[in-house]
């Protein structure tokens, strides 16, 4: 979605009360996180940094003809605040950021995003349900491997897009996360290794990751309604723009 | 999702009995983490517990009525997918919120996630300390929210959550009824029967829109299942 605006988004894991809290290691992940850019990204290794351009190295034919046919800036709904799904957030220009909670028992993660994704929830050492209805978020289940929680999400709608520029996906859609805490430039991270998969719109499972770090401020509220004119004004001048270069080009042929 | 307040948790856990007891008649916060949905009007739960008042109740200023009746209810915040505010989302029936300690922050979900989205509650700063995220928003940036600014602290048994700085795009009422921003919430919510029910004490303050503050109570009983989110456009 090619729009400049502040995403916020919170990771909320939910554990039990003190006790139960010491034995996660997400308890010591409570914090508000925004992706790393510039200097902060030194000495980490960024897979996929052009998010776009690795997704569409990985369509089939069809899905290549879906995204050229779709209109990014007409077509998104980020910009009329309806959900835009989380599997493009992380290959976001902007600064996307979340806040991680510990939370209480039974060993479930939340998930919030900002609020065209809204939330997402990881329920830790269980099995996906049967017969799930398709969501914008999927049903994303997780568990330790030592430092490294590893989730697994599949369940998703098709109404949601793989990048910005509209890259189509289906409900077959499989995503793999990696996380873990990384101490690095006298910050602290958690590094976000994903691998996509769906079978009938890649040719091939594509990977990326992305790091956050931890910051010292309060997160604000991103409440989408409060941008929406802003983004009717942005799409206005974006299509006036289309239409003058449309105008120009065919006065000069 | 209706009626299931009536198969809330009637087993008391024994860690839950000690969180509360132990936060009994001290100011020591509680364990307010869980789910729970608030009762329907009429329902009298034994101990007399019962829902009061509502936001329909409220008396305006005059100016305030005269600028309710240029409201289209067409532009309801509810209609539109977008949050309508705590004063007149706590107060709706079978509202279903997760409560989740997070260190110095409370945070309170709405499954009706559309028109709750979330609030936080910070334990540990006045409203004056409060610190605005720096970003790169191009949209005009303020301190008003549309959940204001929630700061909380503990009396006994009572969460007490004040609120300030919101913006005034929601409604108090399903009727249309206006507030500024000067508007002020007080929130109490109180840990009864170890922790399985909470009595939540709404009252809101406006001298611009509110020709005296109002108060309504609700209570929310412990759900024993897990979140799920409900998303207004998927209703559509």
């Amino acid at each position: 979605m090619k729009r400049k605006i502040s995403f916020l988004a919170i990771w909320m894991a939910l554990v039990p009360a003190l006790a139960m809290a010491q034995s996660n290691p997400a308890a010591d992940w409570t914090g508000y996180y925004m992706m790393a850019r510039g200097k902060d990204l030194a000495g980490l290794n960024v897979i996929s940094p052009n998010l776009g351009k690795t997704v569409v190295e990985h369509l089939q034919p069809w899905a290549k003809v879906k995204r050229e046919s779709i209109d990014a800036v007409i077509d998104d709904n980020g910009f009329v605040c309806k959900p835009t799904g989380f599997l493009r957030a992380y290959g976001s220009p902007f600064d996307e950021n979340f806040y991680f909670v510990p939370g209480r028992d039974r060993e479930t993660i939340v998930f919030w995003v900002y609020d065209t994704v809204r939330s997402r929830r990881i329920y830790l050492n269980q099995e996906h349900p049967r017969n799930l209805k398709p969501s914008w978020n999927g049903h994303s289940v997780g568990h330790w491997q030592g430092d490294t929680l590893v989730i697994d999400t599949i369940g998703f709608n098709d109404q949601t897009w793989l990048d910005g520029g509209g890259a189509p996906h289906t409900e077959d859609t499989h995503l793999t996360e990696r996380m873990r805490r990384v101490e690095k430039n006298g910050n602290t991270y958690i590094e976000i290794a994903v691998q996509v998969d769906d079978p009938r719109t890649l040719t091939s499972p594509f990977t990326f990751s992305r790091y956050f770090k931890k910051q010292n401020f309060e997160m604000d509220d991103y409440v989408c309604n409060d941008a929406v004119d802003f983004y009717k004004q942005w799409r206005a001048e974006a299509i006036e723009a289309r239409r003058k270069a449309a105008a120009k080009a065919g006065d000069s042929q | 999702m209706k009626g299931c307040w009536v198969s809330v948790l009637a087993v008391i856990s024994a860690a839950g009995v000690a969180r509360a007891q132990a936060g009994a008649g001290q100011s020591t916060p509680l364990d307010l983490a869980g789910v729970y949905q608030s009762m329907p009007d009429g329902v009298t739960l034994s101990g007399g517990f019962r829902n009061s008042g509502s936001p329909g109740e409220i008396s305006l200023t005059a100016s305030a009525r005269e600028q309710m009746k240029a409201v289209n209810l067409k532009d309801d915040p509810w209609k539109t997918c977008g949050p309508i505010g705590q004063f007149r989302m706590m107060a709706r029936p079978n509202t279903v919120i997760e409560i989740l300690p997070a260190g110095q922050l409370i945070m309170i979900l709405f499954e009706d996630v559309t028109h709750g989205f979330m609030r936080k509650i910070y334990l540990n700063r006045t409203h004056e300390q409060r610190s605005m995220t720096p970003s790169d928003i191009e949209i005009p940036v303020t301190k008003l929210r549309w959940f204001g600014d929630s700061i909380g602290h503990w009396e006994k048994d009572t969460l007490v959550i004040d609120a300030v700085d919101f913006n005034d795009r929601t409604w108090l009422n399903d009727a249309g009824a206006p507030h500024s921003d000067a508007l002020h919430t007080v929130e109490r919510i109180r840990v009864l029967r170890n922790g399985q029910l909470l009595e939540y004490k709404m009252t809101a303050e406006d001298p611009q829109a509110l020709a005296k503050p109002y108060t309504y109570t609700r209570y929310f009983q412990k759900i024993d299942r897990e979140f799920e989110d409900d998303n207004c456009v998927e209703q559509k």
